[in-house]
């Protein structure tokens, strides 16, 4: 068995362990029981094992990092959000947030699914030590994002049930209301320095390469708007003490903004970063 | 008659409980006022956060029970509409068997709670103190509290510790997730409060501060948790540091305002907040419940919580319910021999004058007898007559117990021509 194939089986491995946990996690939400949601999770964990030794192959069929290919891409963005979500898995009791985590999983492995498995992500004059710096950090920053996101979408429901005193089966079901304000309040902590020093490393290359910091690019317009919308978020949390549901709603908003701004920035505009 | 009215969880919303139980509360000599009700003989008030009940002895006419419930209506400011909507009447029988299911806290809204049976005992303890109690209440009391202990050692209804305390926990996991390290405020040291206290502390909690009307009850309590006593005053900075407060005075008006929680909210900077008010009226003003990270629950809210926990004692309830319903049946029994003491009565002071006047025609030759012969005769003639009436006597005590008094007292009454 060659190394391609080896990576290919791994990729199939990776998607269908992916599809079987948010099939899981889903059902779990349907039928209101935690237990198909602690299986699912172990699921995940076998997904993301498979994940890392595909990008492993991947490293290694591509002759290093700089030469990874667009479907690495997005296996390193459904890596590193699994990875991040199971990481707080040690630490909160939120399995049923896989249930939102999981389909954007899925969705990032189909993606790369349908990417061609030898095509270079970057073209030759952008490959750089600094250019995969400045996608992997950017790349786990906004994969927090996602995660703070999910778990403010979480809150969200958790909070208007026990407002409302709803105090059904689903209450029991959802995580609770510490643990999700926890982890977007970790996702954040984390996430805006990272994507920080992700900007930077964007920016230095820029710098060298361009002659300038920030060249007037689109998806570099949103992702430094992105950049401080975060900071700011950061900054009411931490000076001003904006907690729980306002974090929730406002995390929520923010992804929602910046997602459609990022489809309508790929499909509308044309960008120094029109790699995938 | 044994009356019961009333109204509980089950029939009448909090906001109509709070108007009777204020109204009632204000009432100074409550049970004096309802004894001096035509027709009633004995009575006895329950008022627990979730009922207000009278039981009462009374004559049976529809002019006594009207008379009773528009004493609660007036007392409470109920209107019409409440009062019909609210309201439970329970006669003889039926009254017996809820005030057994009460006291069992089969009727409770957590049920298997211990601590309705200490308000009901609390209630009887009044009504002794006021004599407002006789024969019938008394014995039905007693017997009340028998069943309530036989419920609790003989089903499992109170082997687990659902009730609105464990709700109230369950609740702030659901928002806090652990409870270790978090900061308890109990406003009132009353019995409930301090279970729930007992309950947080079981899951963790750490720290607990009372805040009391009393110093002395409330420094008691702040002793058995380890925790600190406060004084009402100083319950805003207390909100500061709280995670949790759980509320249950007996304040007629409200005790934590929504604008003290606001301000705290500011000065805690937004950390989730847990209140649980489970007084009746209420101590935390509800519109708190608006502001954001606080979640208010009172009583009512915890219903639903506690709905889904009983479920596993329902099983234990169907047992509870067949001791219950036996208790019933020997209270009954006891009632409707009741009924048959004055023929009884009558019947052996018929006898006894049968016999003296029997004695006083033969005083000539009972006179030639000497003592010792003369207290033969006498009690000769008792031991005659007590075997005589002790087939009448028992038969009628069985018949009254077992079917109904009223043929056989009937019969007996013609036979031996008592009410001539």
């Amino acid at each position: 068995m060659t190394l391609l194939n080896l990576e290919l089986i791994l990729f199939q491995l990776s998607l269908s362990f992916c599809a079987l946990c948010t099939f899981g996690y889903l059902l779990s939400l349907l039928i209101k029981r935690v237990m198909l949601a602690n299986v699912s999770t172990w699921v995940l964990i076998i997904a993301f094992g498979f994940l890392t030794l595909n990008l492993l192959t991947a490293f290694i069929n591509s002759a290093g990092p700089l030469n990874l290919g667009s479907r690495s891409f997005f296996l390193f963005c459904a890596w590193a959000i699994s990875g991040l979500y199971l990481t707080f898995q040690f630490k909160t009791k939120t399995r049923l947030l896989g249930a939102f985590i999981s389909p954007f999983i899925l969705l990032l492995m189909i993606a790369a699914a349908g990417q061609e498995t030898g095509k270079s992500l970057l073209p030759e004059n952008l490959r750089s030590w600094l250019t995969t710096l400045h996608l992997c950090l950017a790349i786990i920053g906004e994969a927090l994002f996602v995660l703070a996101s999910c778990a403010g979408a979480m809150f969200i429901i958790q909070n208007g049930l026990l407002k409302h005193k709803k105090l059904g089966k689903m209450v029991r079901l959802l995580p609770s209301l510490h643990d999700l304000d926890r982890i977007n309040h970790l996702c954040l902590l984390w996430g805006f320095p990272l994507l920080t020093i992700g900007i930077i490393a964007g920016a230095v290359f820029a710098g060298m390469a361009w002659k300038t910091l920030l060249p007037a690019d689109p998806k570099i317009i949103w992702s430094f708007a992105a950049w401080v919308i975060y900071g700011f978020l950061l900054h009411q949390r931490l000076a001003i003490g904006w907690k729980g549901s306002r974090m929730a709603v406002l995390s929520c908003a923010v992804f929602i903004l910046f997602l459609l701004s990022f489809l309508a920035v790929r499909f509308c505009f044309t960008t120094l970063h029109n790699f995938i | 008659m044994i009356l019961l009215i009333g109204l509980n969880h089950k029939t009448a919303p909090l906001a109509v409980r709070e108007k009777l139980f204020a109204g009632c509360e204000e009432k100074q000599n409550l049970l004096s006022d309802v004894l001096l009700l035509p027709g009633v003989q004995e009575t006895l008030y329950i008022s627990t956060c979730n009922r207000i009940e009278l039981v009462a002895v009374v004559d049976g006419q529809m002019e006594t029970i009207h008379g009773l419930k528009r004493f609660l209506s007036q007392s409470g400011g109920l209107t019409d509409k409440e009062v019909n909507d609210c309201f439970y009447v329970y006669r003889d029988a039926e009254a017996i068997r809820h005030l057994f299911r009460v006291s069992a806290s089969l009727d409770s809204q957590v049920m298997g709670e211990t601590q309705i049976l200490g308000q009901v005992k609390e209630a009887y303890r009044q009504a002794l103190t006021q004599n407002a109690t006789g024969l019938v209440l008394n014995r039905l009391l007693h017997r009340s509290f028998r069943t309530a202990k036989r419920v609790r050692t003989e089903t499992a209804i109170a082997a687990n510790p659902v009730s609105v305390s464990f709700a109230a926990v369950e609740l702030a996991k659901k928002i806090f997730g652990s409870l270790a390290g978090k900061k308890i405020l109990l406003i009132g040291a009353g019995e409930m409060a301090e279970l729930t206290g007992v309950h947080l502390i079981g899951n963790g909690a750490e720290e607990i501060t009372v805040a009391n009307r009393s110093p002395a009850q409330g420094t008691a309590l702040a002793e058995n948790f380890h925790g600190k006593a406060i004084s009402l005053e100083n319950i805003s900075e207390a909100l500061i540091d709280a995670d949790i407060v759980i509320s249950s005075t007996g304040a007629t008006s409200f005790v934590v305002s929504e604008d003290a929680i606001r301000l705290s909210m500011r000065k805690r900077k937004n950390r989730l907040l847990f209140l649980i008010d489970i007084a009746v009226p209420r101590d935390i003003e509800p519109s708190a419940d608006r502001i954001e990270n606080v979640y208010l629950y009172n009583i009512d809210n915890l219903q639903d919580i506690v709905d889904e926990n009983m479920k596993g004692r329902k099983k234990e309830a169907l047992k509870a319910e067949a001791i219950v319903e036996e208790e019933v049946i020997h209270y009954n029994s006891w009632i409707k021999e009741l009924e048959a003491v004055p023929t009884i009565v009558s019947l052996r002071a018929m006898a006894e004058g049968i016999v003296q006047s029997e004695l006083e025609k033969s005083q000539g030759f009972l006179q030639k007898l000497s003592c010792e012969d003369r207290e033969k005769v006498d009690n000769l003639i008792k031991s005659v007559v007590n075997k005589i009436l002790h087939t009448p006597v028992a038969v009628m005590k069985e018949e009254s117990s077992e079917v109904s008094s009223k043929g056989i007292i009937d019969a007996a009454r013609q036979l031996f021509r008592l009410d001539e």
